[in-house]
């Protein structure tokens, strides 16, 4: 009877009661909901960089990683790799040339870090392959008698490696975004045309549209009609192995696109058959080991085994590779504990309120239910049970509404695309697909349970302070 | 037999400066069965006394021994469970729980008493036909006049079988009608049951249903008379 008549009385003022669950509802739904966002974010950003970036643990000469010296090899590069594919944990293994030089064409330069890998296997350590722009190539597949190289978008654009054409495509795009049929028709005659400059191919639109026409639709035009030049060359300088400044002509063999500028702009990806000629290294000389492993929660586990393995050489996870990984994961854990704290601390605080208020109002009916014999004990627990029932049905709502918008958001993601440069920049995705753990879902209803239960105690030790007396005095 | 003692018994109010003798040695004794109405004018020290009797309130000094248990002996908890055991109260302004039925209202108590469920319809029921409410069983308070309200009321009152019932001004909000009918139910009741009635009011249509009137002043008893 306690418990129907608590619950009742929660419905007593619908409006208010409502207002609480509501508020409630939208506290819990926004803490939730931005910790998935988050969460989404961090662990799609650890699996980026795991995958299209570092990859899980690094082999190298120890002193290798101070200045890149192109002779600190590994030394029995085939015994190390048949110990390391031994040790369990470890999925597969790359092995790498790395080399520091520039890359050149005819109009830009830009210092890069020179990978040399055998491209089969690093597929299987790493995913760049997955990540092509369709229409630049591919990684490494389509047979060539030239060098290869494999670079990421944002190195394309700064080497300028973009070409401007207008074609059939394009005008139809153009027309589909209301480009005027004058404008359109004065683009026609240099359809088919291709410029390799950026100034050539603003030349030539200069020359057909006015001064008001360039100004309300160049940028337009000019973002519709580029387009990355595929098997365009590039020239990859550097010293080799008898420090003798070397290079050679390049063809672009694909252009990954990875969310990540800096690694995009750093990195650029070579045969070793090819690398090898052009250093002087022996084909089956290499600085560095990348591993994968089956399960990224085995890191400290396989990388204390492989350190145990060669002791004269550098194992580095990628926890120590990038630090700011490990300490971004560890960083939010606390910021979500910082958020459910001041979520919860307004749904105290709302809940003391509306019950303090509640109390008050029913001086005169807790001092009857006292004077026909409701002892302390339970009109105690009556206002206990009203503050739960009106936590928990707010709290529940939260986690329904939650747990709905996260199921939907999760396989759509969330396209953050107006911010998308902010966040590449920072290496995260700009669609990002909100996670939440089932055991933090558990840990946050646990809290909101606890949380409705300690405001509840204020307000029913205030109902308990009632003289039935005076409370049925009062009119 | 006696089921209310009241010995010598003086309530003073000092929550002020000034010092209210609200009740001046009142001294009376209650057989089970009475039908006993408390008039006097307002400030007299009628509310004040119920308050006492009933355990609400304590005396300044002086006994009040109900079926011979000292209510001063009790702790407040005793006293309250006390309460539900012994005694009823109808209140001036109904002081029904506005949320719940007119059988959730009156089955309240005896849930608190943990009543066999079977028992509790079957008394709740009873009762409830007894105040002439059996149609209106699921009506929640709003949906009641203040007469059904004060019905229902006394229902509740009498749920747990108490020793007395303490009814302070039942009437003073009911309109005449209501005031007979309610009358009329609660000296069937005090009859067929056997319960003790006692209550204050003002109305002098009233003090006529009543078996014994007491009159009181200035917190004092002026006169005591019974009629048969
Ligand atoms: N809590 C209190 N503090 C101080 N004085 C009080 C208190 N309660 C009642 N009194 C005073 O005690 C006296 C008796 O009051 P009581 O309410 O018992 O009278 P009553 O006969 O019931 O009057 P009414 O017919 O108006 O209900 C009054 O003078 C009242 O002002
Ligand atoms: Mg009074």
């Amino acid at each position: 009877m306690i418990w129907k008549t608590a619950w009742k009385n929660v419905w007593r003022n619908k409006v208010r009661s409502l207002v609480v669950i509501i508020s409630i509802t939208i506290g819990i739904f926004g803490g939730i909901f931005g910790v998935a966002v988050m969460n989404g974010a961090i662990a799609q950003r650890v699996d980026a960089a795991l995958n299209e970036e570092i990859s899980h643990i690094h082999i190298n000469d120890p002193a290798f990683r101070d200045n890149y010296d192109i002779q600190l090899l590994i030394h029995n590069h085939e015994q190390v790799l048949t110990t390391i594919l031994e040790t369990p944990g470890v999925n597969s293994v790359s092995s790498r040339t790395l080399i520091t030089g520039m890359a050149n064409t005819a109009t830009k330069s830009a210092g890069v870090q020179i990978i040399g890998i055998d491209p089969e296997k690093e597929k299987e350590v790493m995913r760049l392959n997955e990540t092509t722009i369709p229409g630049t190539g591919d990684f490494f597949e389509t047979a060539s008698r030239h060098n290869l190289a494999y670079i990421g978008e944002a190195l394309a654009k700064e080497l300028n490696i973009i070409r401007y054409r207008i074609d059939e495509a394009v005008l139809d795009s153009l027309a589909a975004q209301e480009l005027p049929v004058e404008v359109l028709d004065k683009l026609v005659p240099f359809s088919g045309k291709r410029f390799t400059s950026e100034k050539a191919f603003k030349n030539e639109v200069k020359g057909v549209l006015s001064m008001k026409e360039q100004r309300e639709y160049g940028a337009l035009i000019k973002e519709e009609a580029w387009s990355f030049r595929t098997r365009s060359k590039m020239t990859l300088t550097f010293l080799d192995s008898e420090q003798m400044q070397t290079g050679a002509v390049f063809r672009i063999a694909g252009i990954f696109d990875i969310k990540n500028s800096i690694f995009e702009m750093g990195q650029v990806l070579v045969k070793n058959e090819d690398l090898s000629i052009l250093t002087g290294l022996a084909a089956n000389d290499y600085h560095q080991m990348i591993v994968r492993l089956d399960d990224v929660e085995s890191t400290e586990e396989v990388t204390a085994a492989l350190s145990g393995k060669f002791p004269g050489m550098e194992v580095m996870n990628w926890k120590e590779i990038q630090p700011d990984l490990a300490m971004m994961t560890d960083m939010v854990q606390k910021m979500y504990a910082i958020f459910m704290v001041i979520i919860l601390a307004a749904l105290a605080f709302g809940i003391v309120n509306t019950m303090l208020m509640v109390v008050l109002e029913r001086t005169k009916e807790l001092g009857m239910l006292t004077a026909i014999g409701m002892n302390k004990k339970r009109v105690f627990r009556m206002i206990m049970l009203e503050s739960i029932f009106l936590s928990m049905v707010g709290g529940v709502a939260g986690m329904i509404v939650s747990k709905i918008l996260i199921g939907l958001t999760a396989t759509r993601g969330i396209n953050f695309a107006s911010y998308a440069e902010g966040f590449e920049a920072m290496g995260f995705a700009a669609h990002i697909y909100p996670s939440i753990s089932t055991s933090f879902f558990i840990t946050v209803t646990v809290l909101i349970i606890i949380t409705g239960v300690l405001s509840s105690i204020y307000p029913a030790l205030k109902a308990l302070k009632l003289d039935p007396s005076e409370a049925l005095r009062t009119e | 037999m006696k089921v209310l003692e009241i010995k010598n018994v003086h309530k003073i109010y000092n929550s002020s400066e000034v010092k209210v003798h609200a009740v001046n040695g009142v001294s009376l004794d209650f057989e089970k069965g009475e039908f006993a109405a408390i008039v006097g004018p307002s400030g007299s020290g009628k509310t004040t006394l119920l308050n006492m009797i009933g355990g609400l309130d304590t005396p300044t000094s002086g006994e009040i021994m109900v079926d011979h248990i000292n209510l001063a002996g009790l702790k407040s908890s005793a006293l309250i469970d006390f309460r539900m055991r012994n005694i009823g109260f109808v209140f001036q302004s109904y002081n029904l729980i506005p949320v719940l039925t007119a059988k959730e209202n009156v089955e309240f108590i005896m849930s608190l008493q943990k009543w066999d469920k079977k028992e509790r319809d079957q008394r709740t029921l009873e009762l409830l036909k007894a105040v002439g409410l059996e149609d209106r069983i699921n009506s929640r308070p709003s949906k009641l006049s203040g007469g059904q309200q004060q019905r229902v009321a006394v229902a509740r009152a009498l749920a747990s079988k108490p020793k007395f019932v303490l009814a302070d001004e039942p009437t003073a909000n009911l309109d005449s009608k209501s005031t007979e009918t309610l009358l009329d139910i609660m000296e069937e009741l005090n009859r067929e049951e056997g319960i003790t009635f006692i209550f204050s009011t003002h109305d002098a249509r009233v003090v006529k249903k009543a078996r014994r009137v007491i009159t009181v002043e200035d917190g004092q008893v002026i006169s005591d008379e019974r009629k048969n």
